[in-house]
């Protein structure tokens, strides 16, 4: 060996090799990562005091709670973390599901209440019931005609969504409110977990005892709803919506009996909540006098900020994603598979492909101002809609998400690895069974993750809001996708115009908390549905 | 195996060497056994002749007529001429990148899913040019299976990667049937017969490729390409893999790549031998390519010389 001379000191740290520049940069880079986290993380900080502003509660009101919901959960989260990470991730989702689907109980809530009726959404799923029904009869009888079912299968749903409601709709008895979510949503939904659980357990009678379960308890609300001070109405809704996502993932949880123990986290932070209240409420302590309570989720703007509430906004929001996601997601999914899977790679044509490509990517980073004149002078000022309007504000900004949403999809499309593509063409499958079996199955998440996080920056959206002509104050709630609406944050930029610093600094941080959530929320979610589909390969 | 050589030809290179010709190579092996069956390669193997007699004149299936492969500018194949006879196996050896899988690709079309690939020339099945307009490669590739020579399930249930083809072609029948047989036939079923719901990505590379192999054979094609189709295997699933090439052979065309000299000698009953460049330098019976081959540079090839 070369060594020999200088046996015994070849591992030693005597300046050989120099890391000072390497060091000088690793801190850098961790003094920016700092920089940013401390930043953003100080400014959630200043905002949530302001909206809950925790220091005007009793200090006996801070005590009871930090002891009976802050030291447990934080002494949870410590063994979790330390002890069964397994069971800490258990614990996130389980936390987080109930609230989620909460938030979502609430969306389609105000999507019944206040966008489509009990009875206009029954009838859709009539039609829809009664339009697969002939289609499956006809695939029956015709079985080898393939351009007549095809045709059949595009024609069939669009007649009777076109005749069948109406004809619903006009008949002169119509069963109660209650029943009608019943047929049209509990029913479907117990469908759906009877067919998910029996799969899961492979087993038939899992599967009807789950439907089953789904059914009765929904239906009990019939009768229990009012005991417990609920209209049925809500009873099933928080069923459907919310206690069979819960119900279905503990499920999963006991059968794989892995991180069990996280099921415990949502009972402790539910209980401790209970405590505290029940405690703070025989001694006699005030709690804090948030701007961010239920009063403000539920009630219109007022011009007194006590009274300042944030629902029709939050309804307005709500419908702008609907036209999102029926307009953008679509247009922008479909883009990206035809630019992944079909469009030509070279040629004249692949050429012209590689132009809108790019062009696509310069879309996205334009910026969202351009996008409002865009709305104004295409939909408004060309298409004769009404300014201010959901259907308007959701069409502009799906504009404005669609290179997003396109991008984001293509990336999920192309990490599809061709070699999947070729197995499957290799066993003689079509293009589109290729693309149908194999491509979207193996790309939704991606797809879905990217669609999310779209819709997240859809929601922040205020200034194209601002130019289509979205009023400032929108004291009633809109009702139907035409009639003039207020988002989120153009009601949040009206309050903070207000002179009043009432407005500036209490109201104006309880939207802006209620919107952060949201995004976090959305954000998390699709985090999650990442990290479950990464995990695999 | 009674010989300690079976797997290196390195060693019989020196052995030929010293001794000046194959036929004593051959004999210090199988003594007093008929030298035209001992094969140059591993004389403790025999060449399978039970299936297919040598020299015997099978139907041709697939034809290839001065076959031209372009990737852009680079030429893989070059004016490739072949006969592959049905219901035989046809071996394709050679050094990596001489274009093989190329070849392969071919029959099949695979490669109009490559844009760099042109082809010119014709080739033929069952006396019909594959590249004629009016041919659908969907239908094609419903006849002829490939293996490839990456293992590739698709992120789906072991019984749905099988299925997959008979979905997607709209075969009828028993599934369950069909699922068991294939994977039995693959060496795969004890396996997974337990888990044929977990999904294929979760085997083993080795179990991937029987994977790989079942679907392909499972909606039952006339010819069944596979691209080294036991690269992952050991030798016990290899002669498993070898046994059904061999039972395969009986009512389909299987054409085979390998770098496993034996294996082609063990299994199969022509062999063609592309040399770097893309050419086609031989194609004979498998006896005649392992014992006596026209061209030096296949000698070489398969003693070891080369590459
Ligand atoms: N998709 C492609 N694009 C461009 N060149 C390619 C492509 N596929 C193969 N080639 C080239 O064609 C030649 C033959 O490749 P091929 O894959 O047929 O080799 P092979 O004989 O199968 O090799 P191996 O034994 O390593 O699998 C190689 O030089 C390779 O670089
Ligand atoms: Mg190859």
């Amino acid at each position: 060996m070369a060594t020999d001379q200088r046996t015994g000191d070849w591992y030693g740290t005597d300046e050989a090799v120099s890391r000072l520049r390497g060091q000088a940069f690793k801190s850098l880079c961790l003094g920016a990562t700092l920089l940013a986290l401390v930043s953003v993380f100080v400014l959630l900080l200043y905002v949530a005091n302001d909206a809950f502003r925790p220091l005007s509660a009793d200090i006996g009101w801070l005590l009871t709670f930090a002891a009976s919901l802050l030291l447990p959960t934080l002494g949870a989260t410590g063994y979790y973390y330390t002890r069964d990470a397994r069971a800490g991730e258990t614990a996130a989702i389980a936390l987080g599901l109930p609230v989620v689907s909460l938030l979502l109980t609430g969306g389609v809530f105000i999507t019944l209440e206040h966008i489509v009726t009990v009875y206009q959404w029954a009838s859709i799923v009539v039609a829809l019931a009664i339009a697969a029904a002939v289609v499956f009869a006809h695939g029956r009888v015709r079985t080898s005609a393939d351009l007549e079912r095809f045709i059949v299968l595009v024609a069939v749903p669009i007649a009777a969504l076109v005749l069948i409601p109406d004809l619903i709709l006009s008949l002169p008895m119509l069963p109660t409110e209650a029943l009608a979510l019943l047929g049209s949503v509990v029913v479907p939904v117990a469908v759906v977990v009877g067919w998910f659980v029996r799969r899961q357990r492979e087993n038939d009678r899992d599967g009807a005892i789950a439907a089953g379960l789904t059914l009765v308890v929904a239906a009990a609300g019939l009768g229990l709803a009012p005991v417990v001070g609920l209209s049925p109405f809500v009873w099933m809704l928080l069923v459907v919506v919310t206690a069979v996502p819960v119900g279905l993932y503990v499920e999963s949880v006991v059968r794989r009996g892995a991180g069990t123990a996280g099921l415990a986290f949502p009972v402790l932070v539910a209980g401790g909540v209970i405590v505290g209240v029940v405690v703070t409420e025989a001694l006699g302590f005030a709690g804090p006098n948030s701007w961010l309570d239920w009063g403000f989720l539920t009630d219109p703007p007022s011009r007194t900020p006590e009274d300042a509430g944030f629902y029709p906004p939050l309804v307005g929001s709500v419908m702008m994603l609907l036209v999102i996601v029926v307009s953008a997601f679509p247009v922008g999914v479909g883009a990206a598979v035809y630019l992944e899977e079909y469009a030509p790679d070279r040629g004249w044509w692949g050429r012209l492909v590689d132009l809108i490509e790019v062009n696509i990517g310069n879309l996205a980073g334009v910026p969202s101002v351009v996008y409002g004149v865009l709305g104004l002078a295409l939909f408004i000022r060309q298409g004769g809609l009404g300014s201010g309007t959901a259907l308007v504000g959701g069409f502009t900004v799906s504009l404005l998400i669609l290179p997003i949403v396109i991008i984001s999809s293509q990336e999920a499309i192309s990490a599809v690895p061709d070699s999947m593509r070729e197995a499957s063409y290799g066993m003689g499958a079509t293009r589109w069974q290729t693309v149908r079996n194999v491509v979207l199955p193996e790309a939704l998440p991606g797809i879905m993750t990217g669609n999310i996080l779209a819709m997240g920056r859809a929601i922040g959206e205020t200034a194209p809001l601002l130019i289509i002509g979205a009023p400032a104050v929108v004291r009633i709630a809109p009702d139907s996708f035409t009639s003039k609406f207020s988002a989120m944050p153009r009601q949040i930029y009206t309050w903070s115009s207000e002179i009043d610093a009432a407005f500036q600094h209490g109201v104006l941080a309880a939207g802006v908390m209620t919107l952060l959530v949201v995004l976090l929320l959305m954000n998390g979610a699709a985090i999650i549905i990442r990290n479950k589909y990464q995990r695999r390969d | 195996m009674t010989r300690d050589q079976m797997t290196d030809p390195d060693s019989r290179t020196d052995n030929q060497a010293t001794d000046g010709g194959r036929e004593s190579l051959a004999n210090n092996d199988l003594e007093g056994s008929d030298p035209t069956t001992d094969p140059l390669v591993d004389s403790s193997i025999d060449v399978d002749k039970s299936a297919a007699p040598s020299g015997s004149e099978s139907r041709t299936v697939i034809e290839s007529r001065d076959l031209d492969v372009f990737y852009d500018d680079v030429q893989a194949l070059q004016s490739v001429d072949i006969d592959i006879p049905a219901e035989q196996v046809t071996a394709i050896i050679g050094p990596s990148g001489c274009g093989k899988s190329t070849f392969l690709r071919c029959i099949n079309r695979m490669n109009d899913l490559v844009d760099a690939a042109r082809v010119d020339g014709e080739l033929l099945f069952e006396g019909k040019n594959v590249y004629d307009d009016d041919v659908d490669p969907v239908v094609l590739r419903r006849k002829i299976g490939m293996v490839f020579q990456a293992p590739n399930p698709f992120p789906k249930s072991i019984y749905d990667n099988v299925t997959y083809g008979l979905d997607v072609q709209g075969v009828d029948g028993d599934y369950d049937e069909i699922v068991e047989d294939a994977l039995r036939r693959a060496a795969l079923w004890d396996e997974v017969k337990d888990q044929l719901d977990s999904s294929g990505l979760d085997l083993s590379g080795g179990q991937q490729q029987r994977l790989c192999i079942a679907r392909a054979i499972a909606p039952d094609p006339d010819v069944i390409l596979m691209d080294e189709p036991a690269s992952a295997l050991d030798p016990v699933a290899t002669s498993k893999i070898e046994d059904l090439i061999e039972d395969l052979a009986e009512e389909y065309t299987v054409v085979i790549v390998t770098h496993n000299m034996q294996q082609a000698a063990r299994i199969s009953d022509k062999t063609a031998v592309f040399l770097t460049g893309g050419e086609l330098v031989e194609f004979d019976d498998t006896d005649k390519i392992f014992e006596n081959p026209e061209h030096d540079r296949v000698e070489d090839y398969i003693t070891g010389k080369f590459g």
